[in-house]
């Protein structure tokens, strides 16, 4: 109905590679971007930098491991401590006086390096051994960030993030750190939209696919492998550093442990490997509904009058939001990026149902 | 038939391939003149696919050398054989699922292409025009082959028949100058496989490459092919005229079985 692709006729090699063949989906979007930059003026700051930031600048890291996992189908169970690389080096930056700007390019790149060292073990090592690997080489980096005074100020010591600065300006108010995690998660969207479109991103799928094949094409598989560690390591890199600079305000190695690693792979799978605008869901779900779930119980058990211990409180959200992911997982396994997607198919011919192929 | 200059485009010698104790291909010579239609024949397990992956890189031969217009490409990885023009389809299909058909056929550009990680980020300056260009040959492919109809759907839910089209759409966009076709009519009826033949015919005389064709049907065999060679565990038993080779009394007993009755 609202996706109709009647009428639409793409007569250019140009206009049938645009980011969004189908107009509702490009209005959508325009919608959506414009309700991100009016959102400081509708919603209280508590909202808006408690849940909307975290959850733009989680998206935006999400979308980095899917573009390793998602895409290029390699397993990373180690993207926390990339992102602490790019959290720490871009901090100790600022704190040696090099510009903000300059800063997070540092952190991503920095983040890029240690990602590589990661690609190294992929380019040996599949599946689930890959997987250990990327684990093992979290717990070499936690190690490393709770032994080292110099990186992170000790096991149980925390680095207090520097001012954010961006183009001479400082940022300090809400609304200020809000767009800042807009304009990155923006740009992260765009890089993975365009990766959509490009030999790039086809390549990459191709590695994943069937990697003889991809060879037979010329695909080097070694290197796209390596290419998608470092772009993905760049984008944690810099995810990191500006969640630090902009919600946690401290750096603190607990916060790029390894249960975190867990929680952005549970992000990307539960979101769909490969889809964009499913990280987004599979983010807002991890991120935000525990909170959610855990009001709406308290609410309840007001409302009703009921006497709930603080225990049973406590443990009714996390069972709910458990059990949210397995149905999810159950109903659709390809994620809620999919689940998206059939109802855009459906409504794409509704209400001539018979049409659809 | 087209130009059939003496310089051969495919010049392999002495080659032998050995998994562990088993030798599955040895002491194999072959030269494919430019513009050649080549077949290769032989009963299952007789060495066909080994002996192209032999070419292609992915299994280099213990002995032998393979040349590729006069250069040495021995031992080569498979994705430097293909950039120096030799590109093929696999007998069990090797389409990418979850991919279109455009965008499996746009593989096929991948080694005149330079895909980056910025030229994606500044996609509208840096990627679109080499974009487009290249989406410019695959479009005559795709006109080329018939494939207009099927461009954006997903190869997963194709036909056998499409299928084996797609991947020599994506073979031959890379514009080879070598075609390796393992078993492109697998499975097919008597309709696909004629036109399947006349595809082959048309790449050869309007693209100019060269082909060597694996197969088991030897109507086309006997059809489309310049030359042929037979192969029987691992070893040759017959070259030249396919007429001539399908009379050949070895390639008889080969398929089937003694020719005493």
């Amino acid at each position: 109905m609202f996706y109709r692709l009647s009428g639409v006729y793409h007569s250019s090699l140009i206009s049938d590679s645009r980011m969004f063949k189908v107009p509702a989906d490009r209005n959508l979007a325009v919608f959506l971007l414009l309700i991100g930059l009016a959102a400081p003026f509708i919603l209280p700051s508590l909202y808006l930098n408690s849940y909307i930031l975290p959850w733009l600048i989680w998206t935006a890291a999400a979308l980095g491991l899917n573009l390793v996992t998602g895409w290029a189908g390699q397993l990373h169970l180690g993207y926390a401590a990339v992102m602490a690389v790019g959290a720490y080096s871009a901090i100790h930056a600022v704190r040696l006086g090099v510009p903000w700007e300059i800063a997070l390019i540092i952190g991503g790149l920095a983040a890029s390096v240690i990602g590589s060292l990661f690609a190294f073990a992929a380019l040996r090592v599949k599946g689930l051994y890959l997987a250990l690997t990327t684990l093992a080489m979290q717990f070499v980096m936690d190690w490393v960030l709770t032994h080292s005074p110099t990186i992170s100020g000790g096991s149980h010591a925390s680095l207090q993030a520097p001012t954010l600065a961006l183009l001479g300006q400082q940022i300090t108010s809400d609304a200020g750190y809000y767009y800042v995690a807009l304009g990155w998660c923006v740009l992260v969207t765009i890089f993975m939209l365009n990766l959509k479109r490009t030999g790039l991103g086809r390549a990459l799928v191709a590695v994943r696919e069937k990697d003889f094949a991809a060879a037979i094409l010329g695909v080097n598989s070694f290197y796209y492998k390596i290419l998608a560690f470092a772009a993905s390591s760049f984008i944690a890199g810099v995810s990191g550093a500006l969640l630090v600079a902009t919600f946690y305000f401290l750096a603190a190695p607990e916060q790029f442990s390894v249960n975190v690693s867990i929680q952005v792979l549970a992000m990307v799978i539960v979101g769909g490997l490969g889809s964009i605008i499913g990280s987004y869901f599979g983010v807002a779900l991890i991120l935000l509904v525990p909170g959610l779930v855990n009001g709406l119980v308290v609410t309840a058990s007001e409302e009703l009058g009921m006497q709930v211990n603080v225990e049973t409180l406590a443990h009714i959200p996390n069972a709910v939001y458990g059990a949210l992911i397995v149905i999810i997982l159950m109903i659709e396994p390809l994620g809620l990026g999919k689940l998206y997607g059939n109802i855009r198919d459906y409504l794409m011919t509704w209400p001539f149902d018979q049409l659809r192929k | 038939m087209t130009t059939l200059s003496n310089k051969p485009i495919l010049e392999c010698t002495g080659i032998e391939r050995r998994f562990g104790g088993i030798v599955a291909v040895t002491g194999v010579d072959l030269v494919i003149q430019r513009g050649e239609i080549f077949g290769l024949v032989g009963p299952n397990g007789s060495g066909k696919t080994t002996l192209t992956n032999a070419i292609t890189g992915f299994y280099p031969p213990n002995e032998g050398t393979v040349r590729l217009a006069g250069k040495n490409i021995t031992g080569t990885a498979p994705h430097k054989v293909a950039k120096l023009g030799v590109a093929r389809t696999f007998q069990n299909l090797a389409l990418f699922n979850g991919m279109s058909v455009l965008d499996n056929i746009l593989l096929g550009r991948h080694i005149h292409m330079h895909p980056g990680v910025f030229r994606t980020a500044f996609y509208w300056w840096a990627a679109r025009p080499e974009e487009v260009e290249n989406r410019k040959i695959v479009e005559e492919v795709i006109e080329f082959l018939q494939l207009e109809s099927i461009r954006y759907e997903l190869v997963d839910g194709l036909p056998i028949g499409l299928k084996k089209r797609v991947e020599l759409a994506r073979a031959l966009v890379a514009e080879p100058q070598m075609l390796i076709l393992d078993e492109p009519m697998a499975g097919m009826n008597q309709e696909e496989k004629g036109y399947m033949s006349r595809f082959i015919l048309d790449a050869r005389d309007e693209r100019g490459v060269s082909v060597l064709l694996i197969e088991h049907h030897m109507d086309v065999i006997i059809g489309i092919c310049d030359r042929v060679l037979a192969l029987n565990y691992g070893e040759m038993i017959a070259s030249g005229i396919p007429k001539d080779v399908v009379k050949d009394p070895r390639v008889i007993e080969a398929y089937i079985g003694g020719s005493h009755g």
